[in-house]
């Protein structure tokens, strides 16, 4: 058995995520539309609190999956940014 | 409806169930100290001294007797130096096994054991073997415990600390037949003899060494450590993990199938098998079990939650989560003439975790309520226990329907765990209570109606402690109705 710090690294390819988010996508109802989306991700590519340009410090979530779903907020601990 | 039979012998007494079974390990990875635990003093967030309160104060509601850092893979490249001084000053490194994450190092060794004392538990540190120097790992201590004149204690009393602390834990690297170093056993058993020289007792601080043990079940490590090293070191590290589908594809931690379920339990149950054939060693060049068996890491590992970075560790907990931790601590109470310790993977955000935060806010998981339920065990008396009890056979795995232990606190309070591992039937339980007059039982439970029960930020109470009421008196005997999928304190006086 490996151990666990041989298994997974932080940095993962777009292509990863965009497969994650879009497999994951399909059991999700509850999503903002595009113009909405954008918005939320140029927040995001802005916060400081983006690691990797991909992960939120705040959550672990990649952005471009949370910032699809209507039912999330920004959990920037100073306040929300979207 | 099935029916098992529990015999405990109240006034048979086994030995201590050491309360450090009951410990912790918080390692330098995803979120799990920064914003799990350490959000600093400028923080929004509310928080004492740089740690959040929120996660503070639900910890302390555990009495967590140990905690384990700062890894873990992390222990073997962390260079201790880069984590003391002023914060601003301190070094920004590269914490490579976790993919290169920037480590910012404002939370080292004052901040970890002010942790400690807040929490009211001993600190446990993992030196650095794989990647530190011998001069390094005794200088540490030498930081930590000198009272008096010497370079490291001035210089620990320059960065605001007068008298040394208090250290009793220290493992000599970790994991070295992996990320601690790639190692085969004879020639860690080698480093270990050379590296614990210089773990010097300061004064009256007398250190607890704890040697690097097998992955699993590699029986010949812990064969060739204890023959070449058993004399020089006080407690043997056993690591082991549930994964349900094995290490590359480990499973979802909510959407399971119920054969998930299954081979989780039947995994869990391993863990006797381990402590079993491990201690069965031990005991050939230890026969007086003076060396402790340290399980200190354990936890069901799942794969990351849909949609976070896989190098987080980002799990959900359930209450299939709370069975297997409720299971492991029945297994580590009847070994506990040889575990002494055993700490969970991991305290905030990563793995079987007790709590999951998200910016400001928090959750306790089922995992937590098992811990925090639990803690009647600490210290006390076990005491014997017989169990006749089904075996669940479903979809190719089996295990027992249920597990138990009790122990004697000092007033003379018996407690009373039980779980029952099937997720589906419930059970009538007879437990025959011998050497023991009593007029008053109650009881606790943790249960769900679905296997996946979970508590989220928008339904943080969703699975949580109830008042267990399940039971009769009949005689010296109580009748208990177990549900499926639960976890039990009964509670006798």
């Amino acid at each position: 058995m490996s151990c666990k710090g041989c298994s997974q690294s932080v940095f993962v390819s777009n292509e990863y995520i965009q497969k994650q988010v879009e497999e994951q996508l399909e059991l999700e109802t509850n999503i903002v539309d595009d113009k909405v989306y954008e918005k939320r991700l140029t927040q995001c590519k802005e916060c400081p609190s983006l690691l990797y340009d991909t992960t939120c410090a705040h959550c672990g979530c990649f952005v471009l999956f949370r910032a699809k779903l209507a039912y999330k907020t920004c959990p920037y601990p100073a306040g929300a940014k979207w | 409806m099935k029916k098992n039979q529990v015999i405990i012998n109240a006034d048979i007494e086994k030995g201590t169930i050491n309360k450090n079974i009951y410990g912790h390990f918080a390692e330098h990875l995803g979120r799990g100290i920064y914003e799990g635990l350490w959000v600093g003093e400028e923080s929004p967030i509310p928080n004492t001294n740089g740690i959040r309160n929120d996660v503070l104060e639900a910890l302390k509601k555990l009495d967590i007797p140990v905690l384990r850092w700062p890894g873990g893979c992390f222990a073997d490249e962390y260079h201790w130096k880069d984590g003391i001084g002023p914060r601003e000053n301190r070094k920004r490194m590269v914490n490579t096994h976790w993919g290169g994450v920037v480590e910012n190092n404002h939370f080292g060794t004052h901040e970890f054991f002010m942790l400690c004392e807040m929490l009211g538990a001993e600190p446990y540190i993992s030196g650095n073997v794989g990647s530190g120097s011998v001069q390094e790992m005794s200088e540490w201590v030498e930081y930590m415990t000198f009272d008096g004149e010497s370079p490291m204690a001035n210089w620990r009393k320059e960065n605001g600390k007068e008298k040394p602390w208090k250290l009793k834990y220290f493992g000599v690297g970790n994991e070295n037949w992996g990320c601690g170093g790639n190692m085969t056993p004879e020639y860690y058993a080698d480093l270990y003899r050379r590296y614990q020289t210089y773990v010097r007792n300061y004064g009256d601080n007398k250190i607890y060494r704890i040697a690097g043990g097998p992955n699993v079940d590699d029986y010949n490590w812990t064969e060739v450590l204890m023959k070449k090293a058993a004399n020089l070191m006080d407690g043997l590290s056993v690591h082991y993990y549930v994964h349900p589908g094995g290490f590359e594809n480990k499973g979802q931690a909510v959407d399971f199938s119920e054969a998930e379920w299954d081979v989780t339990m039947q995994k869990t149950m391993y863990m006797d098998e381990l402590i079993t054939r491990h201690g069965t060693i031990m005991d050939k060049y230890d026969p007086d079990k003076r060396i402790g068996m340290i399980v200190d890491e354990w936890g069901a590992w799942y794969d990351v939650e849909p949609g976070t970075n896989p190098g987080f560790l980002y799990q959900q907990n359930t209450i299939r989560d709370a069975v297997v931790a409720g299971a492991h601590f029945n297994i580590f109470h009847q070994h506990n003439d040889r575990v002494q310790m055993a700490n969970i993977a991991q305290m905030v955000n990563v793995i079987q975790a007790m709590i999951l935060t998200e910016s400001d806010k928090m959750i306790l998981t089922p995992t937590y309520h098992v811990f925090e339920m639990f803690k009647v065990h600490q210290d006390a008396q076990r005491v014997s226990l017989h169990l006749n009890i089904d075996t669940v056979k479903e979809n190719g795995y089996s295990y027992p329907q249920v597990t138990a232990s009790a122990s004697k606190a000092k007033d003379g309070t018996l407690n009373i765990s039980l779980c029952n591992l099937d997720k589906a039937v419930s059970t009538t339980l007879d437990i025959d209570l011998r050497g023991l007059e009593f007029s008053n039982v109650t009881g606790r439970i943790l249960t769900s109606g679905e296997m996946n029960a979970k508590n989220t930020f928008e339904n943080p109470d969703h699975v949580k402690p109830q008042a267990f009421k399940g039971f009769a008196r009949e005689g010296s005997s109580l009748k208990v109705e177990l549900p499926s999928k639960s976890v039990v304190v009964l509670t006798v006086r």
